[in-house]
């Protein structure tokens, strides 16, 4: 991608994430594991509320919902409901952050990430190499591949062993209204 | 009189093997044997949603499993949203961490896992004794130097228990077997608060 592509996305990308308020989309989970023969496929709802309350809900094959508000991450694994004071764990808060700002697209940052701009398949491609050596230890990059319209279609984050989680989006609806009760667990 | 025969009964009994205190009687020997056929399926990919519950912790995750080759197992550990948490490698009478966390990252807790997760793959072994009660067979089998019975029920394996002075340290259940798939999985340690629980997806 040219540099004049490069800034042309990151304009668009930046006009979105700032006229998203809220979003709710369907999402599928792939895990991929290089020794197993199928990825273990997952999947579920997301819902996102401005400035960064975000529930993923997932409902297959098992029920699980995370979500992350006030820096804790509220957790219901079946019916097993426990918290995590994120503030407390560097990662987890850094995590927190990226997948809020993943969600927008709004990830850069040039102090926390070396970003890469790439063409594929007509959409764009932006890989974003963590500079934090502790975080790279847990994810060495994510790639997003986002819409013609500038909006996040897939987040892959890939893990230094090669390893790798790809979310896909659809069925997107932006600013609808979604209440704390949303946000619930 | 009577009281000192119940109380020398008692003595004998508390100091009695695992198998002796719940009924079995010794059968012959065999030398290697299949023990657990669970985990045995090269093509298949074993994944189960696991549930640790840990010192008043609780904590889920997805469990893999791949049977690689003979005698070869790996196994990885991931959040729902797939971070690895451990990845381990059993090979003959090797063990490798690929990974584990840092913060997990402790001699201790690799040993547990170590230990709990080599005696739910292993799938033959040299068997020291077998015992029998009705249709139930319990094999004795050492894995890495502790004492291990297998319980099948009609040819089925339902239970590991490691066991220490004939009593019971931690005991495997395996139910809702399906194509040789035990669908669940539970995984309990009596002298440390730990359960980990398993269902296949």
């Amino acid at each position: 991608m040219s540099v004049s592509d490069a800034i042309t996305l990151r304009t668009k990308v930046k006009e979105v994430a700032a006229k998203t308020e809220t979003v709710r989309s369907d999402f599928t989970q792939y895990k991929h594991i290089d020794f197993l023969s199928n990825d273990i496929e997952s999947s579920g709802q997301l819902a996102f509320k401005a400035p960064d309350m975000v529930k993923w809900e997932y409902t297959k094959p098992f029920a699980y919902s995370i979500v992350f508000k006030n820096k804790t991450l509220y957790i219901d694994d079946a019916g097993n409901k426990s918290n995590i004071d994120v503030g407390s764990s560097k990662i987890f808060e850094q995590l927190n952050e990226l997948i809020t700002a993943s969600i927008r697209g709004d990830m850069f940052d040039e102090e926390q990430f070396s970003i890469s701009y790439f063409t594929k398949g007509g959409k764009s491609l932006v890989h974003f190499l963590p500079k934090d050596e502790q975080f790279s230890e847990f994810i060495q990059v994510f790639h997003l591949t986002f819409n013609a319209k500038g909006e996040v279609d897939e987040v892959k984050m890939i893990e230094p062993s090669g390893d790798y989680t790809k979310i896909i989006f659809a069925n997107r609806s932006l600013n609808q209204p979604l209440s704390d009760a949303d946000f619930a667990n | 009189m009577r009281i000192l025969l119940i109380s020398i009964s008692f003595l004998l009994l508390g100091c009695a093997s695992y198998p002796t205190k719940n009924g079995f009687v010794p059968t012959a020997t065999i030398e290697r044997a299949n023990i657990n056929s669970y985990f045995s399926d090269t093509t298949k990919d074993y994944v189960y949603k696991a549930k640790i519950d840990a010192f008043d912790k609780n904590f889920g995750g997805i469990l893999a499993i791949k049977k690689l080759g003979n005698m070869h197992h790996r196994l990885i550990f991931t959040t729902e949203m797939g971070n690895t948490i451990f990845d381990f490698t059993f090979k003959e009478e090797e063990f490798k961490v690929n990974k584990i966390l840092k913060d997990l990252d402790r001699k201790i807790l690799i040993n547990i896992l170590k230990r709990d997760f080599c005696a739910l793959i292993l799938e033959n072994s040299k068997i020291d004794k077998i015992f029998q009660k009705e249709s139930k067979t319990l094999k004795k089998v050492s894995i890495l130097d502790k004492k291990h019975f297998y319980l099948s029920e009609n040819g089925q394996l339902s239970k590991i228990s490691r066991t220490s002075n004939g009593k019971e340290k931690v005991v495997f259940s395996f139910s809702e077997i399906n194509d040789d798939i035990a669908e669940t999985i539970e995984i309990i340690h009596r002298n440390i608060n730990l359960k980990i629980a398993l269902s296949a997806i």
